[in-house]
């Protein structure tokens, strides 16, 4: 065996396992004595809750509700604030809110009895969309003004002195719709007692977080309760904290029966009752001078947050950071507003809130540059961000921009200058085109001030360990970070082991989210890995390392001004469609994207992600409908909630270009989440040009796109 | 909650147990076992036995009959019926686009047309090319158009004793044709929109004219009033009767959801298709 390099092409090393059907997920384990457990859900949007009729429930029944946490504990579950409840008690905030877990033996009885228990409401007149909520339908549900969390940012000359300066101003409301995970596997986990601890055997993203938000419901500390990863069949965000909605009944019907008890979500479950991405709207205002200069922006943003904050203010703020997308823009004041609604409550979803102003912002550039008779490419080439930059946190651009060498790239493969001249805005062809980018890791100097990440390698014999919380879910983390270790060792990756994490026995190397991982958790390992190959003779240790920010890159999280992010990904995409007249069926003739990601720790792996990110991109912008309608989702099956099959886009052609990240292990940054980021707006761009209309709204299928042009006569 | 199941040998057994105990008619079970689906682990919700009819032998193949019509017996599959040339074009492109790969190798076409869903996709078709059904009982067997045996929405005219037996397509040859199944997606969809259409053109005369609209009502729609319109009519006449067709068709269906998505769309391809009956240089299959 000779040592693994990181440019080495290897096969993944979670790849036999899992296409043989060799992997265990939740649902293929058992234990002696389980029993299983359904969730009994709210019906109706908003009221309150008049009776719980239970039928007599049979020997080894149980149901278990608010009523069944012990006086020690508080009906919360901890995610980033504590308001979102285990179980609703008096009254439900939206449609799926949990209100007990019915536990016993035998699923058909269970089903039996669960359409049996009925929950008599006084319903209240849901507030479901943005809008109903800003106008206070039905009364607040958060506050007085259902704002549940707002920021600013602000870069340049005031507003007023802008808007003065002006010769003309742009105004425009662009909006993006609900997005599902549609993750292969579906929400899961198995409680039970080992040792007389509460253990979870569960499908997530983040153990440290499930065991961090569960435990104040008995009372407990967080490293009284042990959380074991199960292989997670996909997450993309819906498994960073919705983990935390299955284990908190669990652990109060556990601690009451004792028994280990499973709890596997039906497809429609996870579709109906799950988190989401938040629907938005953002309102800009930009203000031009003669010849289309843009002179400032000034932009509201609002996200649909449902009824519990979960991680939206965080969400909002990456949503803010990002409304200028990759530009620099003279003068700005950018507004978010995160909006309490009577829904399920959106969270994470791959790219966390930046997708959604990226959108936003790439289609108002590329509406202007038409108005104004400029091509988009070259038009918001003249704004693109370099070194040094002041960004919208009034921080800097700490790297350089290798945008204009990527727009080059995709451009002279895809012929975009002849085609975006030779295709006639209305003709039915057309090619659009986008630039993105997205923030590695932890806004500003969270991953030093809030996450503290630590990783450990321990060495036995000839093997060595990888101990992290962080955890594979289909994005090929065990492959990177056991190639990142193995490359540093110089050893085989066959000799570095790194198991699915458990809390009781790796330390907390912080959420598998935020596209950290590579870059943050990836260059702890690298630098314990490091210090190893230099201690290699001393037999068997162990090295654990904390994570060190780099100095001289302040950011003051009160006031969000600062070094938001010290290495961005960087994007550019090109989409190519053909519109069909007569059923405005759109069809997609080529796809060609540009990444930096620094550096690709393991290409075959980049690659599957270029592809991956791009097409639930794709999917986002023209079929992925989620509707809702009176706080019920409408869409529950994978029949009617679509996404993309391979044979609705072509092949891609995709480049990175190599811009080595300081800080990064081998130079590599973050790259999950901004290969999310941008061909929605490129395909959107594609399809208005091929259709001579003007697009406001995604997703935007065949029926949307008979709006738009109906619009546009 | 449990009822009793069957596997019936032959197909007198089947109608036995149809005539005895009106057990649900299973082949594919594409359709029951999604509608009757509780949950992992959880036996399906039925309530009324079903015989599982796959096997039977005399409800299976496709041939070509002596009194001119192309016979589908029930148990024959969307991809059998895609691949086989007997089956004329319009089903055949409807077959072959039908759900996933596996969905159109275990459902059936006796399934499709008992389902009666709007959104089905073998009816539409059929109803262009004025198929019929044969519906048998342990005591009877009678054939009647498939227009008349779906009535509505999930509503077929099957007795309880009956199974569809096998469908009836009689041979005609068109010198214009036209399908269109606005799905979903491009593969493992469920239909949006489909059009049939198809016409008879010889010596600048539109000796037959037919369209059907599928997904567009709570049945697979034929406006005879509108078809009406342009049969027996000159191509040179079609620019001064097009609207009154186009009108006429639009009234016949009767979208609930997308509804202007789906008028709009219906129109155009509609009309796309009466251009191309005008230009003699076209015909065969209209794109």
């Amino acid at each position: 065996m000779s040592a693994t390099k990181i440019d080495d092409r290897i096969v993944r090393v979670d790849a036999m396992e899992k296409a043989r059907g060799e992997a265990l997920y939740v649902s293929d384990i058992k234990f002696p004595g389980m029993i299983y457990g359904t969730l009994v859900r709210s019906s109706i949007a908003r009221g309150k809750i008049i009776s719980i009729n239970v039928p007599d429930l049979p020997e080894g029944y149980s149901f278990i509700t608010a009523d069944d946490i012990p006086e020690e504990g508080r009906n919360e579950l901890w995610m980033i604030a504590k308001d979102w409840r285990c179980f609703a008690s008096g009254d439900v905030k939206y449609v799926g809110e949990t209100i007990g877990i019915l536990c016993g033996p035998d699923r058909n009885m269970l089903s039996y009895l669960k359409e049996r228990i009925k929950v008599e409401y006084e319903e209240e007149v849901p507030a479901v969309t943005i809008d109903d909520a800003l106008s206070l339908k039905g009364g607040p549900i958060a506050g007085e003004d259902n704002i549940m969390c707002s920021l600013y940012c602000e870069k340049g000359e005031k507003m007023d002195d802008v808007f003065r300066k002006a010769d003309s101003i742009f105004e425009e409301t662009l909006e993006t719709g609900f997005q599902e995970h549609v993750h292969l596997e579906t929400n899961s986990a198995i409680v039970r007692l080992e040792d007389g601890r509460f253990t979870f055997y569960i499908s997530a993203q983040c153990p440290f977080y499930v065991r961090k938000s569960v435990a104040g419901l008995l009372g407990l500390r967080p490293e009284d309760i042990v959380v074991k990863q199960t292989t997670t069949g996909g997450a993309f965000g819906g498994k960073e904290h919705f983990p935390d909605v299955l284990a908190g009944p669990l652990l109060v019907a556990c601690n009451k029966i004792r028994k280990p008890i499973k709890l596997v979500f039906e497809r429609e479950e996870d579709m109906l009752y799950s988190v989401k991405r938040h629907p938005s709207k953002v309102l800009f205002k930009t203000a031009l001078d003669k010849e289309g200069n843009i002179l400032g922006i000034d932009g509201k943003i609002y996200y649909n947050c449902g009824a519990y904050l979960s991680a939206s203010y965080v969400v909002l703020q990456r949503g803010v950071f990002h409304a200028n997308g990759v530009y620099d823009i003279p003068s700005t004041h950018l507004v978010g507003y995160g909006v309490a609604t009577n829904t399920f409550p959106s969270d994470a979803f791959r790219g966390f809130g930046a997708p959604q102003t990226l959108f936003a912002i790439e289609m108002h550039l590329s509406h202007i540059a038409r108005k104004f008779g400029f091509d988009p490419a070259e038009y918001k080439s003249r704004y693109f961000l370099k070194k040094g930059s002041e960004t919208v946190t009034n921080g800097h651009i700490v790297e350089d921009v290798k945008l204009p060498e990527m727009f080059r790239q995709i451009a002279d493969a895809s012929d975009y200058e002849r085609k975006s001249k030779e295709y006639e805005i209305g003709s039915g062809k057309g090619i659009g085109i986008s630039f993105y980018n997205h923030g590695g890791a932890f806004t500003g100097n969270g991953e030093q001030a809030i996450i503290k990440a630590h990783a450990r390698l321990v060495k036995t014999g000839d093997r060595v360990r990888i101990e992290v919380g962080s955890t594979e879910m289909g994005q090929g983390f065990q492959t990177a970070l056991r190639k990142i270790a193995a490359n540093a060792l110089e050893i085989d990756i066959s000799r570095v082991d790194y198991p699915n994490p458990d809390t009781s026995r790796v330390p907390d190397s912080g959420p598998t989210a935020a596209s950290r991982s590579t870059m943050v958790v990836g260059k702890i390992v690298e630098d314990c890995a490091l210090e190893m190959k230099a201690r290699w003779d001393e037999g068997d240790f162990s090295v654990e390392k904390e994570y060190v920010h780099p100095d001289g890159h302040p950011w003051d999280q009160d006031t969000f001004r600062g070094d938001a992010y010290l290495g961005y990904g960087w994007g550019a995409c090109i989409v190519e469609v053909e519109v069909d007249k007569l059923t405005n069926e759109v069809t997609t003739k080529g796809i060609w994207s540009s990444h930096d990601v620094g550096k690709a720790i393991d290409e075959l792996i980049v690659h599957g992600q270029v592809n991956g990110g791009v097409i639930q991109s794709l999917g986002y912008a023209s079929m992925e409908k989620m509707e809702n309608r009176n706080g019920h989702f409408r869409q529950s099956s994978m029949s009617d909630y679509v996404v993309p099959t391979s044979m609705d886009f072509p092949k891609q052609e995709w480049f990175l270009v190599d811009n080595p990240y300081q800080w990064g292990p081998q130079g590599a940054k973050g790259m999950g989440e901004l290969v999310f980021n941008g061909a929605d707006a490129a395909y959107t761009d594609a399809v208005e040009r091929a259709l001579g209309a003007t697009i406001c709204k995604i997703p935007i299928p065949p029926e949307d796109i008979e709006e738009a042009i109906d619009n546009a006569r | 909650m449990a009822v009793r199941n069957y596997i019936p040998e032959t197909l007198e057994e089947a109608l036995t147990l149809r005539m005895n105990e009106h057990a649900v008619p299973l082949a594919g079970g594409s359709d029951i076992m999604v509608q009757h689906r509780k949950g992992m682990g959880i036996a399906p919700d039925l309530d009324k036995p079903v015989m599982i009819i796959s096997n039977l032998q005399e409800l299976k193949g496709i041939s070509r009959r002596d009194d001119g019509y192309i016979e589908i017996r029930a148990l024959e599959t969307p991809a059998s019926i895609a691949a086989s040339e007997l089956v004329p074009w319009h089903v055949r492109q409807a077959a072959s686009r039908m759900g996933a790969i596996a969905l159109r190798n275990v459902a059936t076409i006796g399934g499709n047309i008992g389902n009666a869903s709007p959104k089905g996709d073998l009816p539409q078709p059929l109803i262009l090319l004025d198929a019929e059904v044969v519906l048998v009982s342990l005591t009877s067997e009678r054939r009647m158009l498939l227009d008349q045996f779906i009535l509505g929405s999930k509503k077929t005219a099957l007795a309880d004793d009956e199974i569809i037996k096998s469908v009836l397509i009689p041979e005609k040859e068109f010198t214009h044709l036209f399908y269109r199944k606005i799905g979903t997606r491009r593969a493992n969809a469920i239909s949006k929109l489909s059009l049939s259409a198809a016409a008879v053109v010889r010596d600048g005369i539109i000796e037959d004219f037919r369209a059907s609209s599928g997904a567009a009502g709570p049945k697979v729609i034929r406006s005879r009033e509108a078809e009406s319109l342009l049969t027996k009519r000159q191509i040179s006449e079609i620019p001064e009767i097009a609207d009154d067709f186009i009108a006429a068709w639009d009234r016949a269906i009767s979208p609930h959801a997308m509804p202007v998505y789906r008028r709009n769309t219906t129109s155009r391809m509609l009309l796309h298709f009466l251009e191309a009956l005008q230009d003699e240089e076209r015909s065969g299959i209209i794109e």
